[in-house]
């Protein structure tokens, strides 16, 4: 179930992950391809939000969760005493669900991560990565005369991708998307897919998603997971196409979750 | 509707009978609401009505004009003698140029013992400060009679302001039918006059209503509520930070929080007990002193503060912290950049009313030694002094009747401050609060 392509950027190996004494990921093993789109789906509750947050250890800030296996980012294991978790989520972005930007103005919501991690000193230089993101976000047009307005203010197609803009300003190398359109309609969806399109050219992109259709039109890599283990993971192609597994034939086929 | 003979449910009698009954459920409950706000409203107007209507007297007091002629000979200085010679004047003197004025007026001579014993009682014991004050400030007056209205003593006030009866027997009054007949000249003659009472907001305690205020109590409530500012805001929010984003969730921790919410239920005297154990027994502060009264109030305020915070931490979205650690913030960074701003107008909400309520507390103080009758001005937190719902509860005590109107009117400007503070704290909340 390992893909064998070269360029790997994540490599997790029986990976298992606890709420207490609850097995919520059941020793998957999966591999994170560089420049590639790697999508996340399945029933609710079948664990892909609770493997994505491995991925920058945003379950260390769940008390009762445990993970167990190893999850290696080129190769150095991020869950190691030497790797700081801060730095590992500076390296490894991620957009929520819901677009969550700070209530604060645009500008101080795209410089806030260069600025703690001193990623830019002076101000002529945040200016220069505040506008690089956005215009990678491809937001740079839409608000380039309100920086100064509060990022709450915009509309929530615009605010998620202020959200992946606040991402990319650390300039991480891979960025993880927990279903980053199932609160934006459907023209704020093509425009933030498009944009995923485009990012992949320079990071791993992991994405969570309930929408079949829209693994199908972003994806290369497709992972389906049903209570807490990787039933399939393969070409985005074949497993809408062909699927080996019966549950991913039922699944993508509308016949549960 | 068809004939079938059959009447759908929702229009039956059973139906409409429980429509009304529910209709006539929720009117009960509307006219119970509202009863009870009017019937609040009610003992609200009745409170303040008593209260303004005794202590609106408290702020004038009745004064007495005189011409007093200031004799450099019966003040023993030379004639053009200097402010500082004349600042050192025993006070005796001036109230003796002032009893001779009025004794003057009314006509009593020299060495007519009974009557000018009689006639002192008129004047209040403060008319020598009057004097001095008004002839320091210009030393040219020396020599020179001038009109000058002087504090009338405190028996007299209640007669002018008609809080007492003149047709009480005589034996029954402070002041005697010969006074009364004085007074009522000075009153025919229009000599008599109630004035603002400016002493009541600079004067510390005194025995004589006309001459007592509430400035030493201001000045020590003052000084401890900046105390309490001081220690309860950092230490509440930072206790509150700790417990509820960086302590461990375990039986301990949840021991502290069951007990810090079950101080913030115990009576206030005992944190007077315990301020009078640990900071004057044991630690040898000041008694009377501000600072323990500080200490003491910033012991009873900080569970309201740390509870206030902890709502209002609780209050902001996770998704807040999330996108602060998802950009590689750290735990410390996430909270103190974006979680604690957020809360800031709930922290100063509970900041606001623990301070009202700490400006209000009376036991705790009054174990801690704040009861004293104080004089003079605190220097320093370290001096004595009183607080003002302190005062209030001594002057209540007192039985001269001037002391009835004081009461109320300090009850009146404590109610001022806590007032505003609310207010405050209300107009905080709305200008930085944020939606999100």
């Amino acid at each position: 179930m390992i893909a064998d392509t070269g360029n790997v950027k994540f490599t997790t190996r029986d990976v298992h992950v606890f709420y207490g004494a609850k097995e919520a990921i059941k020793g998957v093993d999966l591999d994170i391809n560089n420049n590639e789109v790697t999508a996340l789906i399945g029933p609710s509750g079948c664990g892909k939000s609770t493997y994505l947050r491995c991925l920058n250890r945003m379950n260390d800030t769940v008390d009762s969760a445990r993970v167990t296996g190893t999850i290696e980012l080129d190769g150095v294991d991020i869950y190691d005493r030497s790797v700081d978790v801060v730095q590992l989520r500076a390296r490894v972005g991620m957009v929520f669900q819901k677009p969550n930007p700070f209530p604060k103005s645009i500008y101080e919501n795209v410089a806030y991560g260069p600025r703690i991690h001193g990623l830019a000193t002076k101000k002529s230089e945040l200016d220069e990565v505040v506008e690089t993101s956005l215009r990678k976000a491809g937001l740079w047009n839409e608000v380039n005369d309100r920086l100064d307005t509060q990022g709450t203010a915009l509309s929530g197609g615009q605010q998620q991708r202020l959200c992946i803009a606040r991402a990319i300003a650390v300039s991480p190398e891979v960025i993880l998307m927990d279903e980053p359109c199932s609160a934006l309609d459907p023209i704020a969806t093509a425009r933030v897919e498009e944009l995923i399109d485009e990012l992949r050219e320079n990071y791993a992109i992991v994405i969570v998603t309930h929408s079949m259709q829209q693994a199908a039109r972003v994806s290369q890599k497709t992972a389906f997971f049903h209570l807490g283990d990787l039933v399939e993971y393969g070409d985005t192609e074949d497993i809408f196409t062909n699927p080996r597994e019966e549950r991913t034939r039922d699944y993508i086929t509308g016949r549960f979750g | 509707m068809t004939d079938t003979g059959k009447t759908p449910y929702f229009l039956s009698e059973r139906a409409q009978k429980l429509v009304r009954k529910r209709y006539a459920a929720e009117r009960r409950f509307r006219f119970y609401g509202l009863a009870m706000i009017i019937l609040a409203l009610a003992f609200l107007a009745v409170l303040f009505y008593t209260i303004i209507s005794q202590g609106i007297s408290g702020f004038v007091v009745t004064n007495i004009r005189l011409p007093v002629t200031f004799t450099a000979e019966a003040l023993g200085v030379e004639p053009g003698a200097t402010a500082e010679d004349l600042k050192g004047v025993s006070g005796f003197k001036y109230t003796k140029l002032a009893r001779r004025s009025l004794n003057d007026y009314l006509g009593i001579p020299k060495g007519d013992t009974e009557d000018e014993r009689l006639s002192r009682g008129l004047l209040s014991n403060g008319v020598d400060v009057q004097l001095r004050k008004i002839l320091v400030n210009d030393p040219t007056l020396l020599g020179s009679t001038v009109e000058v209205w002087l504090l009338a003593h405190g028996s007299v006030d209640p007669f002018v302001k008609g809080q007492i009866s003149r047709d009480l027997p005589e034996n029954r009054r402070l002041i005697n039918d010969q006074q009364m007949a004085w007074l009522e000249k000075l009153e025919h003659d229009g000599r008599v006059d109630l004035r603002f009472n400016s002493n009541l907001f600079t004067e510390g305690a005194s025995a004589d209503p006309e001459l007592a205020g509430v400035g030493v109590a201001l000045l020590g409530s003052f000084f401890m509520m900046v105390l309490v500012v001081l220690l309860a805001l950092p230490l509440g929010v930072g206790a509150a930070l700790y417990l509820e984003e960086f302590a461990p969730k375990n039986r301990f921790t949840d021991l502290v929080e069951v007990n810090i919410n079950n101080l913030a239920a115990v009576p206030s005297i005992v944190f007077g007990i315990l301020g009078l154990a640990v900071f004057i027994n044991y630690a040898h502060l000041p008694r009377s002193a501000p600072i323990v009264g500080g200490l003491v109030l910033t012991l009873m305020t900080l569970p309201t503060v740390i509870i206030a915070t902890r709502a209002a931490i609780r209050a902001v979205p996770p998704s807040i912290k999330e996108a602060a650690l998802g950009v590689g913030a750290s735990k410390m960074q996430a909270v103190f950049h974006h979680v604690l701003p957020l809360a800031m107008p709930g922290i100063l909400t509970g900041l606001i009313i623990g301070l009202a309520q700490a400006m209000g507390e009376t036991a705790p103080l009054i174990m801690v030694g704040m009861v004293a009758a104080v004089f003079d001005f605190p220097g320093s937190p370290m001096d004595p002094a009183t607080a003002l719902p302190v005062q209030i509860y001594i002057w209540s005590g007192l039985p001269e009747r001037g002391f009835v109107a004081l009461t109320s009117a300090a009850i009146m400007i404590l109610l001022a401050f806590l007032l505003t503070m609310n207010a405050t704290a209300v107009i905080l909340r709305k200008r930085f609060e944020r939606r999100w």
